[in-house]
């Protein structure tokens, strides 16, 4: 689960095969030898993938009687023949404990420059340090204290508060409540997700007084740092698109929906209490798809008539307030916490992932390519063939002459 | 690499049918049909006779798209079988187009031989026009129609051999002489085309299983290669003997493997032609790819760099010394490649070989 906060640590790193010739590294090692007998062991007369640059240098020679001076595409240090490379094997080790050395560095510079901007404890300490135990202790008593409180301002703001008002106030009963009926999930949202993008993002709602438990909260809310951050590690584009292929979307029942990846993951844990909820809740699709962009400014706004006034819009509140009665008010700002606080950078992401899922899970063409052919099918003995031209009585002259363009009638005195 | 090869300038504007050196072995002439109505004739050689990268002499512009050519008796003659049914001779030095016969449908390849003197056109109404040129320059040549059993695809001929490859995989096997006195005899007895039942040589089923791409006749008239549209290209003999027709086999190629899909794409191989010193022969195929074989010891001898498009046509001079490539956007992806024919798509590549470049190997 949350287990991975900030990417790959620094063993994971060093372990990465990586190419000799131009320090790229590689998910596996069978990528990075496909890698180089692409593009440093290929011979550039016929296009032939040799495996070693000996191999590529006696093609060369016999072949097309061509002397093989340097490697392709390798970098300026690196371009040598002598050096025989077959994958990770022969890299000399002087070459392989400066690219450690590097990579440490990195790894380090970057954890560094991390921490400066975000301001947490190192990786090492954040997942089961102080600040995760926090809401857990906090909990019981103050939740319920803040419950109280909460209900007075609620029963006083229903009269015609400001939604500014509102909005604290429904997280705390949101965190409450789930607290109260499952106080395992509290843990799973340990506080430091807060320093991902999607909840610094959500800051304005952050900067109230309940920071522990909303914090948890918004982490819950906004689905990667629980269940989808192994992928989402970085955030970046690149990982992005590393989704398609890893576990984010299970292969349960839930493979239609896996267009709306975001939504899934953030909801089972939020419905951990009545189990039955979710799947009503994923099952009525299209409410699902549109709630992101649409459903955020209706919601986020008015949260409060919602709370306690008659269902909105939203299919799941009916659902998840026939379990649980009490749990109505929170339900509804959930969504509108979710959205919000994910909002701004999330729905692009949120698109660009339903996209990629749409065109890359049916065509899997696409999903390879993006995935950077991480998930290679097992070679099959027998490959499928695909004839170009299929035809078998009509030759392709034939088939063109069909064509209008070169019609041609004989004139009639023949 | 690169500078063994050239384009020649001013290509067809677009898909070429068919690209023939002049057999002679002093010419550098190279006739070209295409798809744009018209005859290209190219030649290496510039005024001084020094060979070069080629220019375009001349160009012969027909009523419909001109599906094959062959040259004739000299440089200066070329017949070209055309969509709108005729079968032509083109003289060269005059400019002038002299229709031979006409067929009942498109005339698909025509091929001319020297040692009878007769043009022999095939059409896809399933005949043969066999066209005797002895009967002097003035009087119209009358032809005689074999009919084929079949829709002929290619059709590829010898000195004493014509190789027919037809629809449903037949092959017939025409001894030529016969064929020019059978169809000579029935002439006097017409004056209009008469049919000639022609009792091939031999009949053959294809070795491939797919449709007829090309034929190509070894030129020591010991027997002859044909391909397929499925990227395979078979090697047999004429000798009917049990010990010979053993010797026949057949190969993959023009193949490429898409690692993603897990498939074999499999291209047609368009065109196939024998080196007229060597023995060797060139296939081309609608991957782009031209590549050398030795029938003999069945191996590879080169793959050269795919070009941009399909391979349409492959010559080799009459001297061996040059071989020249026909590439144009194909019918491999059907027609919406043909609707994007882009500028400079189709070009004619004239290869300079060097001595060895074509020669056989020695068996393994």
């Amino acid at each position: 689960m949350g287990k991975k906060k900030h990417g790959p640590t620094l063993e994971e790193l060093l372990s990465r095969p990586w190419c000799y010739y131009c320090e790229r590294d590689f998910d596996d090692l069978k990528i990075l030898t496909s890698h180089q007998k692409a593009k440093h062991f290929r011979c550039e007369p016929c296009g032939r993938r040799l495996n070693t640059a000996g191999g590529l240098s006696v093609h060369m020679s016999q072949v097309h009687k061509e002397q093989l001076t340097e490697i392709d595409n390798a970098l300026p240090n690196r371009s040598s023949v002598d050096v025989e490379i077959f994958g990770m094997e022969g890299i000399p080790e002087d070459v392989l404990q400066a690219h450690n050395q590097r990579v440490a560095t990195n790894f380090y510079a970057a954890e560094a420059e991390r921490q400066a901007a975000t301001g947490n404890p190192p990786a090492g300490s954040t997942g089961s340090g102080r600040p995760s135990k926090r809401p857990k202790m906090e909990s019981k008593e103050e939740i319920k204290k803040r419950l109280a409180e909460h209900r007075a301002k609620r029963q006083a703001a229903a009269s015609g508060a400001t939604p500014e008002a509102n909005s604290p106030a429904a997280n705390s009963v949101g965190a409450d409540q789930s607290s109260a009926t499952t106080p395992a999930t509290v843990s799973t949202f340990p506080l430091p997700s807060r320093s991902t993008p999607s909840s610094l993002v959500a800051s304005p709602v952050h900067a109230f007084s309940y920071p522990q438990p909303y914090g948890g909260f918004a982490a819950s809310a906004p689905p990667y740092p629980q269940s989808a951050s192994p992928v989402y590690q970085g955030y970046s584009p690149a990982s992005m698109q590393a989704t398609p292929g890893t576990p984010v979307f299970p292969p349960s029942g839930y493979a239609g929906y896996s267009g709306y990846p975001p939504q899934y993951p953030g909801q089972p844990t939020y419905g951990a209490a009545p189990p039955q909820f979710t799947h009503p809740g994923n099952g009525t699709t299209p409410p699902n798809l549109a709630y992101p962009p649409s459903f955020i400014p209706s919601q986020s706004t008015t949260p409060q008539p919602n709370g306690y006034s008659t269902p909105p819009g939203l299919p799941q509140r009916p659902s998840f307030a026939a379990p649980a009665a009490p749990a109505a008010p929170e339900l509804n700002t959930q969504p509108a916490q979710q959205t919000q606080a994910v909002q701004q950078n999330q729905p692009v992401q949120q698109n660009q992932q339903a996209q990629q899922l749409h065109e890359g899970q049916p065509g899997k063409a696409t999903a390879t390519e993006a995935d950077g052919k991480a998930p290679v099918p097992e070679k099959a003995k027998k490959r499928k063939i695909r004839l170009v031209y299929p035809e078998q009585e009509l030759s392709p002259e034939e088939k063109r002459a069909m064509l209008p363009k070169y019609a041609y009638v004989r004139p009639a005195d023949h | 690499m690169s500078s063994n090869q050239f384009n020649v300038a001013s290509p067809p504007t677009d898909a070429i049918t068919a690209l023939k050196f002049s057999p002679d072995p002093e010419s550098t002439r190279i006739a070209v049909s295409s798809w744009d109505k018209n005859v290209y004739l190219y030649d290496l050689r510039d005024e001084n006779g020094e060979v070069g990268e080629g220019k375009l002499l001349q160009k012969f512009e027909h009523r419909a798209p001109v599906l094959d050519l062959c040259f004739g008796q000299n440089e200066n003659e070329v017949f070209t079988a055309g969509l709108d049914w005729d079968v032509r001779k083109i003289d060269l030095n005059t400019s002038t187009q002299t229709v031979l016969s006409t067929h009942d449908q498109p005339v698909r390849h025509v091929v001319y031989s020297p040692e009878h003197n007769i043009v022999i056109s095939s059409s896809w109404d399933s005949t043969l026009h066999v066209h005797r040129l002895d009967d002097g320059p003035d009087s119209e040549p009358v032809p005689a129609t074999v009919p084929l059993p079949s829709k002929p695809f290619a059709i590829s001929l010898t000195p004493t051999k014509l190789v027919v490859g037809m629809a449903s995989r037949a092959f017939n096997i025409y001894d030529l002489k016969a064929l020019a006195l059978l169809t000579a005899q029935s002439d006097s007895t017409s004056t209009n085309g008469t049919r000639v039942e022609v009792e091939p040589w031999q009949r053959r089923e294809s070795s491939l299983k797919f449709m007829t791409r090309a034929v190509a006749c070894m030129p020591d008239d010991l027997g002859y290669a044909m391909s397929s549209i499925e990227g395979r290209v078979a090697v047999e003999w004429f000798d009917p003997s049990p010990e010979s027709q053993a010797r026949k086999y057949a190969f993959k190629c023009h193949r490429q493997t898409d690692e993603a899909e897990d498939t074999d794409i499999v291209y047609p191989v368009n065109a196939l032609a024998f080196h007229p010193v060597h023995g060797t022969f060139a296939s081309g195929g609608g991957d782009g790819v031209v590549a050398l074989w030795d029938g003999i010891t069945k191996r590879r001898i080169r793959l050269y760099p795919k070009y941009s498009s399909s391979i349409a046509a492959i010559g080799f001079s009459g001297n061996g010394k040059y071989m020249a490539i026909g590439v144009s956007p194909g019918f491999e992806n059907g027609e919406e490649d043909l609707e994007g024919m882009a500028e400079g798509a189709v070009q004619v590549f004239v290869r300079k070989l060097s001595e060895t470049e074509a020669k056989g190997k020695g068996p393994k």
